[in-house]
């Protein structure tokens, strides 16, 4: 019955915070280097309920962001639902609330929104001159660098587990 | 062979899930030029818009928003007719009055307002307040008192979808205004790029880069942007031009829908003369 409910608040949360990405988010770009909150929510939502459920939240998360926004459908849905998967690996029922808790969160959520942006400008973008590593700098590193700074808030806000 | 189904389902459950939602996702890219498909699309932006209206509106400060909607609707038709008196200037007003071609100066601009917008590295979009009722069509121009933002895409009653300049999926006819060459513009991901422009063209950094009237879809020069660099390839026989847009996408709030859409005529003529010829 937990889960149930983190499944339903993930979605719940999902809405409002799309909300903010496409109106608020694009005021605090830097050189056109926007933050993705939904990959925060993705990865605190993949550590809280494994790998198998952070991908298909991803997925989830990919299709609506597609619809709402007008943008290629399946692009985000593809590249959520493997950011979902590779989060997925640091998924560890014991320490759920330690790394929620870390520094490991940002580093979880840079890697999270690298493959993110990465998988969405790669396979749109082809052709054959491209500059890999400038491709992987400009269009996966930078926004994830961004969104992990972001993320801090989560670790700031995120309640201290209280012993029995 | 249940048994062992089940068994190969508890080992690789994430797997099997994630190739297969892989397999619907790339099956999705497969389809979005599908009718039904730019339908529950448009329906679903439609639905949302409607919030992320509520939340502009709220973040807008109401009286300076009129102020500048007044004058930039100044500026917008000021900068049509200055547009339109550099080309003429070029192209001799006098010829085409005795050739006794039509006066375009004036076009219907429907005023609008950002409400959300969508920005990648690949793919740009915004959506704006005005749609359908308001006399907004897909393929119609939007800008703003600087230049060219780009073409809507979809509409529902209220709402429309525009594709930015930064945006894969927008390819334009353009042409540098001063020695009249024409080009094809697309985003790369990273700039606005004039791409296959041949090493002998007159092209140099500062000239000013507008829409080609070879272009079907936008018929009217509007400004786009700077030449800001010649990537000049060592082999094979093309430059790459970069352009820098005239408009700041991440500042631009408000803005107007250009009422025009491409010419099916010109289109069809040319149609059918291709086909004759073959």
């Amino acid at each position: 019955m937990k889960i149930k409910s983190e499944y339903i608040a993930s979605f719940l949360l999902f809405f409002p915070l799309l909300i903010i990405q496409i109106t608020i988010v694009p005021l605090i770009a830097i050189n056109g280097v926007v933050p993705d909150l939904l990959i925060i929510l993705l990865v605190f939502y993949t550590l809280r309920l494994g790998q198998l459920e952070g991908t298909i939240i991803g997925f989830s998360y990919g299709l609506f962001y597609d619809l709402i926004t007008g943008g290629l459908l399946g692009s985000s849905m593809l590249s959520k639902a493997i950011t979902g998967f590779v989060v997925g690996y640091f998924f560890n029922e014991n320490k759920k609330d330690i790394y929620l808790k870390s520094y490991v969160f940002p580093l979880v959520v840079l890697l999270g929104s690298t493959v993110d942006s990465f998988i969405l400008s790669f396979f749109t973008t082809i052709e054959l001159n491209t500059n890999m590593l400038g491709l992987f700098v400009q269009q996966g590193l930078l926004p994830g660098i961004y969104t992990a700074i972001l993320s801090i808030i989560v670790i700031i806000f995120y309640p201290r587990r209280r012993l029995s | 062979m249940p048994r062992f189904l089940l068994t190969l389902w508890r080992n690789f459950k994430e797997y099997i899930v994630l190739i297969l939602l892989v397999s619907v996702s790339f099956y999705t890219l497969s389809i979005n030029q599908k009718p039904g498909v730019k339908k529950v699309k448009s329906v679903a932006f439609a639905s949302f818009a409607v919030i992320t209206s509520v939340v502009s509106d709220a973040i807008n400060i109401t009286k300076i928003k009129n102020e500048n909607e007044r004058l930039r609707r100044v500026n917008a038709e000021l900068m049509l007719h200055v547009n339109e008196l550099r080309e003429y200037g070029i192209q001799n007003i006098q010829l085409k009055k005795l050739l006794g071609l039509k006066d375009t100066l004036h076009y219907p601009l429907i005023a609008a307002q950002i409400i959300s917008k969508s920005f990648s590295n690949v793919q740009g979009t915004i959506t704006l307040n005005v749609g359908s009722r308001n006399g907004v069509k897909p393929g119609m121009p939007v800008i703003n008192d600087e230049g060219l933002i780009g073409l809507v895409y979809n509409t529902s009653d209220d709402f429309s979808i525009v594709r930015i300049l930064r945006n894969f999926d927008l390819k334009l006819t353009v042409k540098d205004e001063r020695s009249r060459i024409d080009g094809i513009l697309k985003w790369n991901g990273k700039n606005l790029v004039i791409v296959n422009v041949p090493k002998t063209y007159d092209v140099e950094v500062g000239d000013r880069i507008i829409t080609s009237d070879l272009s079907t879809i936008i018929p009217v020069p509007l400004p786009v942007g700077d030449v800001i660099g010649i990537n000049k390839s060592s082999t094979g026989i093309f430059n790459e031009v970069t352009v820098k847009p005239f408009v700041d996408f991440i500042r631009v709030e408000n803005v107007f829908v250009l009422g025009i859409v491409k010419s099916d005529e010109k289109n069809n003529l040319e149609l059918n003369f291709f086909k004759r010829e073959n």
